[in-house]
């Protein structure tokens, strides 16, 4: 177990390096100079500026860049921002990651209730109505963009019917002394409609692989076999399927950091909420390359922590299944 | 030669119900996009300007929009651009995903090791971020650009998998024969790996479909990518944010058109799915 | 079942209110919607509106001007930092200070702080653009600790409004002992210490700044204790801050097609307020991000008229403000005292266009609909920043306009921040560029003359004529007005921009507020003077400061 955690999380370390390799590529074929916005009003000090220039100059042969970017990042330090100057690209990322966290926690939490619950409801009542429309609905919800379905939202639910806030997270007006419930109300109350946007988008997948995956392991022996013994469908799922439709939900942890990570981009830029996924809206309004990478390289740290945890969370549930 | 497995797979996506909506949707929607734009007002035109944004009428069947420019006309004209930036982004994909896959599938080795651990570093990046940092200091980047940037974004999923079908066949008998019979690598792979993988790339190229049209229209949401004066369903939401409640029409006509698309694209591409794996059905 | 256990809490959460010290019945809170963050409000530092905004509500000048807004002559003006001055002959003002006026750390504003705000503001080196329009100055110097004397290297009407408007007083016992190119990252711009009527308590960067009011404040008690300048970058959320109730007030409704949004929320009022903006087409001269080309295609006075005619302005304008701006007709916005009404500053004739287009060699020889002239096609890129919606608004219909007669437009949108960049380096062809003007004419000498060639004339325009004619305007005492009409006119012939809007901003007040005035030179500045109508206060007129 533990040469297998080890190979494991070597092989996610590895795959991260590739991803940093992956973004230095980019950052060199890119037909642009991303260092454009580095003349004008931006005060940078001397230092701040060679730094730049080291980690995101076209000009610097190859092998140095990528030593100055490669070490840079082993200590943790990833630029200074162009567009927020003078806040150091890490300390923006961390101060913005909390937002983030709680909407995505929250997205991740419908879809894995309600959109797991979904699927079984739909994988009971496989090929009937119930079934046929969940999809169609499911489907419906997947295919609209992200941020015009909180357009939408902001506009029927905010501002025609005043139910909840149009923007950002917490109203910006408490007072200093507000109580603890007072602003978990305010925060709640902030969070439902972005929470919501996400969620709409992304559960027809949920849904989805819930249902197949619960069609599966009703087709396994095991569980025909109670069914003969004289179970009900529910008593059936209870005892033995559900243990097993637990596969699903990690795979789908894994599967949906990357478009939770996406689709924040657009929802937290349409409702102004002040996460991650608003700062790389920020940083593309102004042009900030080494922001955008920041927040890139994280996404990307992000997707394979998802990928690894969900490897974790398999050997945990059944130690039979090995990497394949 | 792939006529075959894709003539199969139509039908079999026209047999479903919801294949055969999805089919008829894409079709429509390339129809329209194809024939109708000579009968319609120029979507440039601004009509009346000082008169704004006005509602539906029999003039304008989806009103106007805030410089007074018919919806109509600039949704299907946005739906040509949509559809052929698409189309040609994911026929890039594919060509490039096949390409990389059975190279790395078949030659194996170091190559396909070096290879396959940059895709999956790759594929850890969302793609939207990939995108981002190519186009980000492009100014006005033109609209061969931004199909080959989307295309050379969305290969990497499928040249993983084109790589596990070419490692199951490799040693297949058929294979080796062909080999033994001395034909080259490339005939191999043409001839007769490729027709094995097609069904599969023919399912993620609809299902990729659906998902370009989203990322072109986020991209000229944030004001990435289609440029204006050329319509964009993306880009005419973005226009159409300062009039979100006093003109709802013109934001609610582009991201219907966005959603139906994208369905109709999900719909084919599960119909097709669903024939290839009917267990799931 | 613990879940319908919050339930009751909540509601009463929600319900009840903090308990709170009373206030007087006509005290309260402000909280402003702005579009800009203001980072860095401190006067001569300062770049932008927002930061000037802010920093109008915690900075004093010596004096400012009258609510007629004539810049010339002495009469009119109000005291501020100084409480009376004296002529002490054609080139000599003294003033005297007034002894109440404080800093915000408890010291005495003395006659040192001005002295110093001046040196820094005519050195150079901290602020160009200052040191341009102060460069009548000779000398200020101190008499005693509150009598500051000015003297003018030159007799001209506008002395009293050089002397007073563009510097705002710092302090010299924070400031002196720091080099000019440290001020924007110390301490004292985190936490700036001015002498006005609010005083800077906190900043959250990207959200919003709050002040708070100075109660021994020298010329009133302010009756707005608190303010919070609330960050909203995009029009919309702007709007929506004012009609869910979280913001009392907004400098402008864009675009106004919101305005009965607004006008249905019953508790707002609509405050048309005339501005000193001007927008314009600003072509450029030099090439492209090229400083040392002439541009190819606009150094052609010509072609600069051509452009002119093919617009439609007066349409244009009435699309995208309705009732809501005038069309200037040269470099001069609504307000400005120099404006002559008779006065155009071009037609709007495309079929003259066209000809004077073909007549300077551009033809569409390869009938694509653009016109072109030894293989370079006539297309020109335009840009503007995404943040003005007005501007976003124009730019496709200036696009549609020049089509017409044949000129292709690119239209470039920009962020804020990377627009003006771009501006300042010269990478534009057209700059679609919207300032607030300085109510005085000579301010004009920035963008338009040589003199402004470093600094804000970012176009390159240089005509030895206009300058001369511009000195002689400025020197002139008496009425100056004809003096001005020969600069506006010969600014006009050389075609340098075309004048496209003098808006009037509709301002969104809250019903609650009394003793409201919107200076239009300085929107928020007599803020301390607003108070609640006693019986209209809100729940954040009440809570705690």
């Amino acid at each position: 177990m533990t040469g297998w955690l080890l190979r494991r999380s070597l092989q996610a370390a590895l795959t991260f390096a590739a991803s940093l390799i992956v973004l230095f590529l980019l950052m060199r074929i890119t037909p642009g100079d991303p260092l454009a916005r580095l003349e004008g009003d931006v005060p940078l000090s001397p230092e701040e500026r060679s730094m730049l220039q080291r980690r995101f100059g076209l000009d610097q042969p190859l092998g140095t860049q990528l030593r100055h970017y490669l070490a840079g990042i082993a200590r943790g330090d990833l630029g200074v921002s162009i567009g927020h100057y003078p806040e150091r690209v890490g300390s923006l990322l961390r101060s913005r990651a909390a937002p983030t966290l709680l909407l995505g926690g929250t997205v991740l939490a419908i879809n894995f209730t309600l959109g797991a619950w979904l699927g079984v409801l739909q994988a009971r009542h496989r090929g009937r109505r119930l079934d046929r429309w969940l999809t169609r609905l499911s489907l419906a919800g997947y295919s609209m963009p992200s941020f015009w379905l909180g357009l939408i939202l902001i506009a029927l639910v905010s501002l025609r019917w005043r139910l909840l806030p149009a923007a950002q997270m917490t109203d910006p007006l408490l007072p200093a002394d507000a109580g603890a419930l007072t602003r978990l109300v305010d925060v709640v109350r902030h969070l439902i409609l972005p929470a919501a946007t996400l969620s709409l988008v992304t559960i027809a997948g949920t849904m989805r692989y819930q249902r197949t995956a619960m069609l599966e392991v009703l087709r396994l022996d095991f569980v025909r076999a109670a069914s003969a013994r004289g179970l009900s469908d529910g008593q059936v799922l209870r005892r033995h399927a559900w243990r097993n439709a637990l596969f699903p939900v990690l795979t789908l942890f894994g599967l949906w950091l990357p478009v939770l990570v996406t689709g924040s981009v657009f929802v937290e830029y349409v409702f102004n909420w002040p996460g991650l996924g608003s700062l790389t809206a920020d940083a593309i309004a102004a042009r900030d390359y080494p922001l955008l990478m920041g927040t890139a390289m994280l996404a990307s740290a992000v997707v394979l922590f998802g990928a690894w945890l969900t490897d974790v969370g398999y050997i945990i549930l059944d130690p039979r299944v090995r990497d394949p | 030669m792939r006529g075959g497995p894709l003539g199969r797979l139509l039908a079999a996506a026209w047999r479903a119900p919801g294949g055969r909506t999805g089919l008829l949707l894409l079709l429509g929607f390339g129809a329209l996009a194809t024939l109708a734009p000579p009968f319609l007002t120029d979507p440039a035109t601004m009509s009346d300007v000082t008169a704004g944004a006005m509602a539906p009428s029999m003039a304008h069947p989806f009103g106007t929009d805030h410089l007074s420019r018919d919806v109509l006309s600039r949704v299907i004209n946005g739906a040509r651009i949509s559809l052929v930036i698409a189309l040609v982004a994911v026929a890039v994909s594919l060509v490039l995903g096949a390409g990389v896959g059975m190279v790395a599938g078949y030659v194996g080795g170091a190559v396909d090791a070096i290879l396959m651990r940059l895709v999956d570093g790759a594929r850890a990046i969302p793609r939207l971020f990939l995108l981002l940092l190519l186009i980000l200091v492009w100014e006005r980047i033109p609209l061969t650009a931004l199909i080959l940037v989307l295309g050379f974004t969305g290969w990497l999923g499928t040249s993983r998998l084109v790589r596990g079908e070419v490692l199951r066949l490799r040693h297949a008998p058929f294979i080796l024969a062909a080999r033994s019979l001395g034909a080259s690598p490339y005939r191999v792979l043409r001839v007769h790996l490729l027709p094995n993988v097609a069904g599969p790339l023919i399912v993620a190229a609809t299902l990729g479909l659906g998902e370009v049209i989203l990322l072109e229209a986020g991209l000229s949401f944030l004001g990435l990518g289609v440029q204006p004066p050329t319509p964009s369903w993306g880009g005419m939401i973005l226009e159409a944010r300062p009039v979100l409640i006093t003109a709802p029409w013109t934001s609610l006509f582009p991201g219907l058109a966005i959603a139906c698309t994208v369905l109709a694209g999900n719909l084919v591409g599960d119909a097709l799915q669903a024939s290839l794996d009917p267990r799931t059905a | 079942m613990r879940r319908l256990g919050i339930l009751p809490a909540l509601a009463i959460a929600l319900c009840a209110a903090p308990a709170t010290a009373q206030r007087p019945a006509d005290h309260g809170t402000a909280v402003i919607v702005f579009g800009q963050e203001a980072t860095l409000p401190v006067p001569l530092y300062l770049r932008g509106k927002a930061n000037q905004d802010a920093a109008d509500l915690m900075y004093l000048r010596l004096a400012r001007v009258g609510s007629d807004l004539v810049t010339s002559g002495d009469r009119g003006f109000e005291p501020e930092l100084a409480r009376s001055w004296a002529r002490r002959d054609s080139v000599t003002l003294a003033f005297e200070l007034d002894p109440r006026a404080r800093w915000h750390d408890g010291r005495s504003v003395s006659a040192r702080d001005v002295v110093f705000s001046f040196e820094r503001a005519r050195d150079g080196k901290t602020a160009p653009q200052h040191t341009v329009l102060l460069r009548r100055i000779e000398s200020v110097a101190a008499e005693g600790d509150h009598q500051v004397v000015i003297r003018f290297t030159q007799s001209y009407g506008e002395q009293l409004y050089d002397a007073t408007r563009h510097v705002q007083i710092l302090p010299a016992h924070l400031l002196e002992s720091l080099p000019a190119d440290q001020i924007p990252g110390s301490s004292f711009a985190q936490r700036p210490v001015g002498n006005g009527p609010y005083r800077f308590v906190r900043r959250d960067p990207g959200r919003q700044m709050e002040l708070a009011a100075v109660p021994e404040f020298f010329l009133g008690a302010p009756r707005i204790d608190r303010v919070v300048l609330l960050l909203a970058r995009d029009p919309e959320a702007q709007l929506n801050l004012i009609l869910d109730g979280t913001a009392d007030a907004l400098e402008s409704i864009s675009p106004i097609s919101n305005i009965p949004r607004v006008e249905a929320r019953g508790d707002y009022r609509l405050v048309p307020v005339p501005t000193f903006i001007l927008g314009y087409l600003l072509f450029n001269h030099r090439a492209y991000g090229d400083r040392s080309a002439p541009h190819p295609i606009l150094a052609d006075v010509e072609v600069r008229r051509a452009l002119a005619m093919g617009l439609d302005r007066t349409r244009m304008v009435r699309a995208t403000f309705g009732n809501y701006s005038a069309v200037p007709q040269g470099p001069v916005a609504q307000l400005h005292w120099i404006r002559d009404p008779d006065m155009r500053s071009s037609r709007y004739d495309p079929a003259a266009a066209g000809r004077l287009l073909d007549a300077r060699g551009w033809r569409d020889s390869d009938r694509d609909g653009i016109r072109d002239r030894d293989g370079h096609s006539l297309t020109l890129r335009l840009s503007f920043p995404g943040t003005s919606s007005a501007r976003v608004h124009l730019a496709a219909q200036v696009q549609e306009q020049l089509r017409g007669i044949g000129v292709g437009i690119e239209l470039v949108r920009l962020d804020g921040p990377v627009w003006a960049e771009r501006r300042n380096r010269g990478e534009f062809d057209i700059d679609f560029s919207s300032a607030s003007m300085d109510p005085s004419p000579g301010g004009l000498t920035q963008s338009w003359s040589c003199a402004g060639l470093g600094g804000s004339n970012v176009a390159q325009y240089c005509n030895p004529r206009v300058d001369s004619l511009m000195a002689s305007a400025i020197l002139a005492t008496g009425d100056a007005r004809e003096a001005w009409r020969r600069v506006l006119l010969a600014i006009n012939a050389d075609a340098p921009a075309v004048f496209m809007f003098a808006p009037t901003n509709v301002a969104v007040i809250h019903r609650r507020y009394d003793n409201v005035t919107l200076r239009p030179e300085s929107m928020w500045s007599s803020l301390w003077r607003w108070r609640v109508t006693p019986g209209r206060q809100i729940a954040r007129d009440r809570g705690s400061p």
